[in-house]
């Protein structure tokens, strides 16, 4: 969405929940049917942040674009790269991802660390507290579990959560305050 | 997660042994679960990650029984892991329309020749034993000549027996011999010269290692070790063993462990039982009294207790009882809900305890122990008068037990 200034950089694009104590710093994109809890953070530090539709992003969760680590923040001639978030991914309460790429129909579980270097494909599971980090492209399909990150595929992919957001679009709105949209109207609050 | 009841003075305890499955709080005796192999009826583990498995509904579309043409929602059940996300789907177990009781482990093809095989040891295990003994009884023989027992009458079980006739227990055991007469034959199993080919591509194909069964995952199914994990069936859930307590004289249950927290009934009423020793050498009274109300030294108890109301006499400590064999013991006419025993100068009472709170701390009681004295020392200055017998003088004391954290 090539879109004219936003407030806070943020483009919202119409249909998305997005509660106003979520924190979005950066550039970053958000498309409809997404909904983005309170207290959570997606910061583009280091580029900007393309989210797709229908995700589920909880509450404390943090989605952030940052530099690498031995790069500081003011080096010159640093291509800002771009992080893209596919459809339908639930990002559950606290989870931390900085994988730069990651597709559809994926599900991060609580406590979950995914690293810089790690690219989801679709239909992942990373299981709660399961900290992702190496280098690699994650096959489709892939259960990540247990404290020794064990790995299985499953037969199916996760179903995505239509039932979830389609409840929160419809009660959240009741109980928060949200962010404006792309056209420029908040999402109306219910009496 | 244990109940304790009572304090017994009974030092006789029976132990008997139950099981019981965890998740779903199913209890069974033990020849029953032997039965069962171990194993819950109605609980299965994931085979991937050993972790119970959760039925999980779905509706799907099915035709009507009485019009095929319609379709109506029916609910379809299928096993799910929670943790690794393994589904009964994945191993191609067809969804059952039940919620239990339809899932059936696999059948083991080599179940009979084990069966088999197993009978047919026993039996041998059998008579290697019938031999064992018959041999020791044998032996004993020549060590225990007529003439001997005789001396010493109808002691033996030999000479009880008719001379010549077999002896009783070995003719118990003839007896079973003759009860199998049919023998199980097994045929050994067979060597087999020529040996399946390895497929050509066995050192060349790629592994697919989501496919390989890790080894964990493989022996936990002995029967069938499968090599790969679209082989992997759900077994059902071990049970757990409760071990129970129990007074054989008064059978009263003491110890009843339970696996479902919400289930306890923490019994109201607790029997303690308490020592007493007295270390004069006179006879002593003594009474117990509960605290009153506000009482200021009463400042730690958690229970309430009843104390018995009958005074408690003491025996006086004489050093020389243990000896002394012709002295008659002193009849105290105690009574026996009160009084548990007594040895010279120690008695053995029972306390009622009511546990006020259900708190992780200890259980403390508190009461008043009041007591008679004499001091037989002698005075310093003499008295005036002669010789007056020394007079008692009642002292009561502030008691705070510890009975130890409520076990519940």
């Amino acid at each position: 969405f090539a879109c004219p200034s936003a407030p806070g950089g943020a483009n919202i694009a119409a249909g998305a929940v997005v509660c106003v104590e979520s924190e979005i710093r950066g550039d970053v994109t958000i498309g409809p049917r997404t909904v983005v809890h309170p207290k959570a953070r997606i910061i583009a530090e280091a580029g900007p942040i393309i989210i797709g539709e229908g995700n589920l992003i909880e509450e404390q969760a943090l989605i952030i674009n940052s530099y690498p680590e031995n790069i500081m923040p003011d080096t010159e001639g640093v291509e800002p790269k771009t992080m893209t978030i596919g459809i339908n991914n639930v990002f559950e309460v606290g989870c931390v991802s900085q994988a730069l790429k990651i597709g559809d129909n994926n599900v991060i579980e609580s406590k979950a660390d995914l690293g810089k270097n790690v690219i989801l494909t679709s239909g992942c599971i990373v299981g709660a507290c399961c900290q992702v980090n190496t280098c690699e492209v994650i096959p489709e399909n892939t259960v990540i579990y247990g404290s020794n990150c064990m790995r299985r595929v499953q037969t199916e992919r996760p179903q995505p959560q239509t039932l979830q957001l389609d409840f929160l679009m419809k009660i959240l709105p009741n109980y928060h305050h949200m962010k404006k949209t792309v056209k420029g109207t908040s999402t109306p609050v219910r009496n | 997660i244990t109940i304790i009841r009572d304090s017994h003075a009974h030092s006789c305890i029976s132990t008997w042994l139950n099981a019981a499955s965890v998740c779903c709080l199913e209890n069974m005796p033990s020849a029953e679960a032997k039965l069962k192999k171990n194993r819950c009826a109605n609980c299965f583990d994931c085979p991937c990650c050993m972790h119970t498995l959760s039925t999980r509904a779905t509706n799907i579309p099915a035709p009507l029984p009485d019009d095929p043409s319609k379709t109506a929602m029916k609910k379809a059940y299928y096993l799910a892991c929670g943790f690794c996300r393994w589904t009964s789907r994945d191993v191609g177990m067809a969804d059952k329309s039940v919620a239990s009781g339809g899932w059936q482990e696999p059948d083991n093809p080599h179940t009979q020749r084990i069966n088999k095989l197993i009978e047919y040891y026993q039996q041998l295990a059998q008579r290697e034993k019938l031999e064992r003994d018959r041999k020791k009884l044998a032996r004993r023989r020549p060590y225990m000549p007529l003439a001997f027992s005789e001396k010493y009458g109808l002691g033996t079980r030999l000479q009880r027996q008719r001379p010549g006739a077999p002896i009783t227990s070995l003719a118990g055991l003839s007896l079973k011999e003759g009860e199998d007469q049919k023998e199980i034959n097994i045929e050994p199993a067979q060597a087999l010269d020529e040996v399946e080919p390895l497929p050509e591509d066995y050192y060349t194909r790629p592994i697919n290692l989501p496919e390989v069964t890790s080894l964990r995952q493989r022996l936990l199914q002995p029967d069938f070790q499968p090599a790969g994990a679209s082989q992997l069936h759900p077994k059902h859930k071990h049970l757990l063993i409760k071990r129970s307590l129990r007074c054989r004289k008064c059978e009263h249950n003491l110890s009843k462990p339970e696996f479902n927290p919400t289930s306890i009934n923490i019994s109201s009423e607790c029997q303690v039982l308490l020592t007493l020793t007295n270390p004069v050498e006179s006879i002593t009274h003594v009474t117990l009294v509960g605290c009153e109300e506000g009482d200021p030294e009463d400042i730690n108890s958690t229970a309430k207790v009843m104390v018995p109301t009958k005074e408690l006499v003491l025996a006086g400590k004489d050093a020389a009882a243990d000896y002394d064999e012709l002295a008659e013991p002193q009849d105290f006419q105690d009574d026996p809900d009160v009084v548990a025993f007594r040895k010279s100068n120690k008695i053995g009472f029972f306390i009622k305890v009511v546990p006020q709170r259900e708190e992780d701390g200890d259980v403390t009681v508190s009461f008043k122990i009041r007591h008679d004295f004499r001091n037989l020392a002698a005075p310093i200055r003499p008295s005036e008068e002669d010789d007056a017998p020394t007079e008692a003088i009642w002292l009561t004391h502030h008691v705070e037990l510890s009975l130890g954290p409520l076990v519940a």
